[in-house]
Parts: C-alpha cells; sequence; structure tokens
C-alpha cells in the first residue's frame, strides 16, 4: 500500500472543510449513547454546525488566541462546538468532567491551579455547574474571565451573514506554525503540564501516524477514550477527523459500567480500528459474560493499539484467547508509544505483523544490559513499542545526554515534526526537558533491531545499595501474587537513614482481612520477590480502590508513597 | 429495603466494615464504589446470588434500591 500524501491545507479547519467539499455525505463522527439510535454526523453537517458555533463564540466575545477550557459530558453538540472554537483561532482546551464524587471546592481548585498555569480564559460547560464554577469567576485574583454554556447557544438558525464574513476573515489569517489546542498531560489535578499543539503538528502527525497504522479511506475507528486525554484526543478525534475517516465516540462513563458497548458498537459499524490503554484488556476479556456476546463479531477490527501505560504480554493474551472465538485476528495487535509532548507517539507497531517480545534477563536489564534469557536467567518478558513513524528521530542516552549503543537501557529522547511548542507559561520545566530540539522523555527503554522497548520511568527508579531496580519489575510480580487486586500495586524506594541507602517498599491493594491472611500474603509478596532477586523490605496492604490516581488513571508511585509515609491512614496493614 | 445479604455482599467487595445503604444511596456515596468497582460489584452480586445481569440493565441502575429491585426479579421475589 502506498503512503497517504496529505493535501496542502495549512490550517485544521481549511482541511476539514476540503474534507467535507470533497466528501459531505461521508460520516465524520457517530455519537454512540448505550441503547439508542446513535446520532450521525456527516463532514457536511459537521461543518455547516461548526460554522453557526464558531459565530456564537465570537459574538460571546471569544477571541484568536485565548483559550477555552471545554468542561462537558458526552454531548453530540461537542464535536461542532470544538471545531467552531477552532475557526475562531481560539484554543479548545479539554478538561475531565467533575466525578460526582470529587468534592467541588477540589474540582475548583484543580481548575484554578490551571487556570493559572495554562492561562485559560474561558470555561464553556454545562448549566449544571455553573454553582461550582461561579464563585471561582467572582474571585477578585481570577484570571477566567467568563462562563458560558453553549448548549443553550441556537445552533440551528442561520447566523448574521457579517459576522460570519469576520470569523472566515480571522480563520484566513491562522498561520500553520499558531497553536491549534491545548492539552493538559498526566498530573496531579492543577499541577499538570499544558502542552500546546500547533496546526502543523497536528497534520504532520495525522500523516505520519497515519502511514504508520496503514489507515485509509475505509476505515473507521470506534473509541471510548475520555477527549481529555491524548489518547483520545489525538488518536480518536483528531486523527480521524484530520484524515477524513469515521470515528464512532461512546461514553467514556456508560463504557466503564458496560464495556461491552464497544464490541457492540464495533460489531454494528464494521470498525476497523480501536485503541485501549491496558488494563482495558483485561477489563474486556474478564468482566464480560460469553452470553452476552453471541452477537458479537469482531472480523472487521484490523487493528487494536494498546497505548498510554506499560504495555503487558499477560492482557494480550488474555484479550486474545477470549476474543479469538469471535473473529478476532491475533496478528491484529498493536501497540504505540508516546508522549503529549509530540502530539502523540514516536513509534507504533504496523498492524498485521506479530508484536516481537523478547524474553531477556531480568537482572542483567537491571544493570541497564538488554541480554537475550538464557538458562540462568530470571525472565523478563519485554513487549516492543513498535519502530519510528515517519518524522521522527530517537536517541537512548544516559545520564550525561549521550548516545549510548542499541542494547543497552538509557533515556528515550525524541525529536519529531510533530514537537509541542514548549509548556504553556512555563518556560522553566519545557527548558528542563527540550534541549537542542530534542524532547528528553524521562522514560527508560532499549532499541533493539529498530524497535523501542520501553521498560521503566527515570523518575521512579530504586537505587538500592548502588543496584538499579524498576518498580515495574516489582509490581509485575506482586500482582501476579493470589489475594493481591491485579494491577493494583504500588513499588517506590522508601529512604533508610540507617543503612544510607533506599530500601523497596510495597503498596498492595487486597481484600483479605484477618490477621493471619495479612501475615499469609506479607510472606507471598516477600517470596515472589525473591524469585526475581529483590529483597521486599516493607509491605503495606491497604483496602481496594485506595491507590491515587494520576489524571491518566494510573496509580502514582509518588503520591502513594507521600500518602503511605504520613503514617495517618488507619486503614493501613504495614510490617 | 435493602437486604441483609445483599448489603452484605456489597460491603464485602468494598471491604468496608459496615455502611448505612439505603434504597436511595448512590454509587459516588459509598467508599471506594467508584466506575471501575462497580463491574467488580455486579460480578460479586452475580456469584453470590447465582443469577446473570444483562449489561443494559446494569446500565439503568441509578441506586442500590434499583439493584435490589433488579436482584429480586431475577430470583422471582
Amino acid at each position: 500500500m502506498s503512503n497517504i500524501q496529505m493535501d496542502d491545507s495549512k490550517i485544521l479547519w481549511q482541511r476539514w472543510e476540503r474534507i467535507a467539499e470533497h466528501n459531505p455525505d461521508k460520516e465524520a463522527i457517530v455519537h454512540w449513547v448505550a441503547g439508542e439510535e446513535p446520532i450521525r454526523w456527516t463532514y457536511k453537517n459537521l461543518i455547516e454546525t461548526a460554522k453557526i458555533f464558531s459565530v456564537r463564540v465570537k459574538e460571546a466575545g471569544i477571541k484568536r488566541g485565548e483559550v477555552c477550557a471545554i468542561v462537558m459530558r458526552h454531548n453530540p453538540l461537542f464535536y461542532p462546538l470544538y471545531l467552531g472554537i477552532s475557526r475562531t483561532g481560539a484554543l479548545p482546551a479539554v478538561l475531565a468532567y467533575p466525578n460526582p464524587r470529587l468534592h467541588p471546592d477540589k474540582f475548583r481548585q484543580g481548575i484554578e491551579g490551571m487556570a493559572q498555569r495554562s492561562g485559560l480564559d474561558y470555561i464553556l460547560t454545562e448549566r449544571e455547574l455553573d454553582p461550582i464554577i461561579r464563585p471561582l469567576i467572582e474571585k477578585k485574583e481570577s484570571t477566567i474571565k467568563s462562563v458560558f454554556f453553549p448548549f443553550e447557544w441556537d445552533y440551528k438558525n442561520k447566523v448574521d451573514q457579517k459576522l460570519d464574513n469576520e470569523v472566515e476573515r480571522i480563520a484566513l489569517l491562522i498561520k500553520e506554525t499558531d497553536p491549534v489546542l491545548l492539552q493538559h498531560s498526566s498530573g496531579t489535578t492543577g499541577l499538570q503540564k499544558p502542552v500546546v499543539l500547533s496546526h502543523r503538528a497536528i497534520l504532520n502527525h495525522a500523516e505520519n501516524l497515519g502511514n504508520a497504522l496503514k489507515l485509509s479511506g475505509n476505515d473507521k475507528i470506534v473509541s471510548w477514550l475520555p477527549l481529555y486525554h491524548d489518547f483520545g484526543l489525538i488518536a480518536c478525534f483528531q486523527i480521524p477527523l484530520t484524515y477524513g475517516i469515521t470515528s464512532i465516540q461512546i461514553n467514556p462513563f456508560e463504557w466503564v459500567l458496560a464495556p461491552i458497548l464497544l464490541l457492540e458498537a464495533i460489531t454494528k459499524e464494521k470498525g476497523t480500528l480501536i485503541c485501549l490503554p491496558n488494563f482495558a484488556y483485561n477489563v474486556l476479556a474478564e468482566k464480560i459474560h460469553d452470553d452476552e456476546l453471541s452477537e458479537i463479531s469482531l472480523e472487521s477490527i484490523r487493528a487494536v493499539v494498546n497505548g498510554a501505560e506499560p504495555i503487558r504480554h499477560d492482557s494480550h493474551k488474555k484479550f486474545v484467547e477470549k476474543f479469538k472465538n469471535y473473529g478476532f485476528n491475533p496478528l491484529a495487535l498493536s501497540c504505540l508509544y508516546g508522549m503529549a509532548e509530540i502530539t502523540l507517539c514516536l513509534t507504533v507497531h504496523e498492524p498485521g505483523k506479530p508484536i516481537t517480545e523478547l524474553a531477556v534477563d531480568r537482572n542483567k536489564l537491571s544493570n541497564g544490559v538488554m541480554k537475550l534469557a538464557d538458562k540462568d536467567s530470571v525472565v523478563r518478558i519485554c513487549v516492543s513499542s513498535g519502530k519510528l513513524i515517519g518524522g521522527c528521530e530517537a536517541r537512548i542516552v544516559d545520564e550525561n545526554r549521550k548516545d549510548i549503543p542499541d542494547g543497552m537501557v538509557g533515556e528515550v529522547a525524541v525529536k519529531s515534526v510533530s514537537m509541542f511548542d514548549g509548556y504553556r507559561n512555563y518556560p522553566e520545566k519545557t527548558a528542563e526537558v527540550v534541549e537542542n530540539n530534542w524532547y528528553f522523555s524521562g522514560d527508560f527503554g532499549f532499541r533493539y533491531k529498530d524497535e523501542f522497548f520501553i521498560i521503566g520511568r527515570k523518575k521512579d527508579l530504586i537505587i538500592v545499595a548502588g543496584k538499579n531496580i524498576y518498580p515495574e519489575d516489582i509490581e509485575d510480580i506482586v500482582n501476579q501474587v493470589k489475594g493481591v487486586d491485579a494491577g493494583r500495586v504500588v513499588a517506590f524506594g522508601e529512604e533508610d537513614e540507617k543503612m544510607g541507602t533506599e530500601q523497596i517498599a510495597v503498596i498492595a491493594e487486597t481484600k483479605v482481612e484477618s490477621e493471619k491472611e495479612k501475615n499469609d500474603l506479607r510472606l507471598a509478596i516477600l517470596k515472589a520477590g525473591m524469585s526475581i532477586d529483590v529483597n521486599i523490605h516493607k509491605v503495606y496492604l491497604v483496602p481496594s480502590r485506595w491507590l491515587i490516581k494520576s489524571s491518566a488513571g494510573k496509580p502514582s508511585r509518588k503520591a502513594n508513597k507521600e500518602r503511605i509515609l504520613s503514617g495517618e491512614d488507619k486503614q493501613v496493614w504495614s510490617r | 429495603m435493602i437486604s441483609t445479604e445483599l448489603k452484605k455482599v456489597i460491603l464485602n467487595e468494598l471491604n468496608l466494615d459496615d455502611f448505612d445503604l439505603q434504597d436511595e444511596t448512590v454509587a459516588p456515596d459509598v467508599p471506594g464504589w467508584d466506575s471501575l468497582n462497580h463491574v467488580n460489584i455486579i460480578l460479586a452480586v452475580e456469584n453470590k446470588f447465582a443469577v446473570k445481569f444483562k449489561s443494559y440493565e446494569v446500565l439503568r441502575l441509578k441506586n442500590v434500591g434499583d439493584l435490589q429491585k433488579l436482584l429480586d426479579s431475577k430470583l422471582g421475589k
């Protein structure tokens, strides 16, 4: 298949308009709601409604370059609103809708933190959130200018032609290097790093990622991923729109309650591509009754792309075992590796080929060397994240940011045509991670035969008596201990002042209750550590759902370490 | 009214010793009952009472009282 070339559109709005002109009746977005008839936006309807929203945005006084935080639930009007904001030259920034569990003060605090850091100018939300957000706007020192409720705007009737012309004039002034969106990389609420991406970055990425995944006009991406997450926003919303293909958008809150929705949407819409974080493979494989799958067919799927968290061999295996009887082709397993700072990804595994998995010597790997396992090795299975996509260069570097040979473990540094323009209002943080146009990811990995294997994060590395240990290794093995909630373990280094080094500590969620069971579980965890030549010094047992997650949904090592060391929680059992 | 048996299953799944579960109690009111754990609670109820719920039945549940009614209907009560 030959590479697909994008047209010469310089900005996203121009690209979307051209797609609508050439394929007006093609479906752009299918808005999926459980048990209801989907709402179908053709490219023509989407662009026409987006034009109306762009005029409403202009009427609201929002100007080019200003940031519009969008805080909304799954709603079919989200899409034309998002595009309409873009037409005016303002920057949409999608934020997570507050969970009912979240205290309003904490939500406000998060928005306030982001507003100060990212320079949010407006909040576009639902009327229901007005009582929560209003006090924030009315604060004297607030940087947020106003709050709007776009679902109450008139989006059906024709707009003032003069205003529309004015918006069109502005749209023509937008340059490819201008910012087009703002997204927040992982981090605690209020402390996220605001990533600004340009039109050029997105357009380049659509072409390069599209070619790596061998996208064609017949592809349909089915997604339940939230649009405040880069995997959802870029891979499942921006890329298909910019490529001119169809995406099916499922409500993330509904999916998590009824995971079968994804499979139903694939079956009914004949979806070809899905993107999933690793945990979703386990949910889909283990939380759906077989008798609900009688009408499910995954024959149309040609790629299931794993990303956004470490890729686990076992999860792939479970998924294939469960769904091979429903038409799923195991060669459709794919994966990618990347970060918001380069739009989305630098490596992709080409669908249709088996993913490379290496059995390596775990101890050598801890010492920074990838050595294939032999009979004496304690084995770790490393799953490839694929090869570089077009427009990207990558290096593996040492602590002095000097290149190291293939097969050695180091930090991944990347240069991309889709590089971000820096963290907004955060030059000191940008300077920390960007040097000579190279972005230093903080991720540890190695390159082997042109493929990249990501094995951990630099900042989470545990150093015990000079020996480097990756917390992922410990977490993997403790995860396999019976009695520990799968995927709910954190390992970290605990300072041992007496010994002058770090010691390994593990926090594990569990449902066991009695003192005897806890002691038995602790012993099993220690034995698991021993099996990979790691001495676990301290075990903390905590109840289910105790672990704090980052906004990206991953248990946060840093936050949990701080919480456990504060020693205030009586639910914690430790020994 | 929530039966003692259902309450026991839910609390056990959430690892809570006790919590006042009423008909109108919703998941976010209960410690540990988040959207991900919801699937586990439903599976625990199914296993305990040897019943099976359809995904769409689960999606329609608004509170614990709805779950009790659904369970009762499966048990023929």
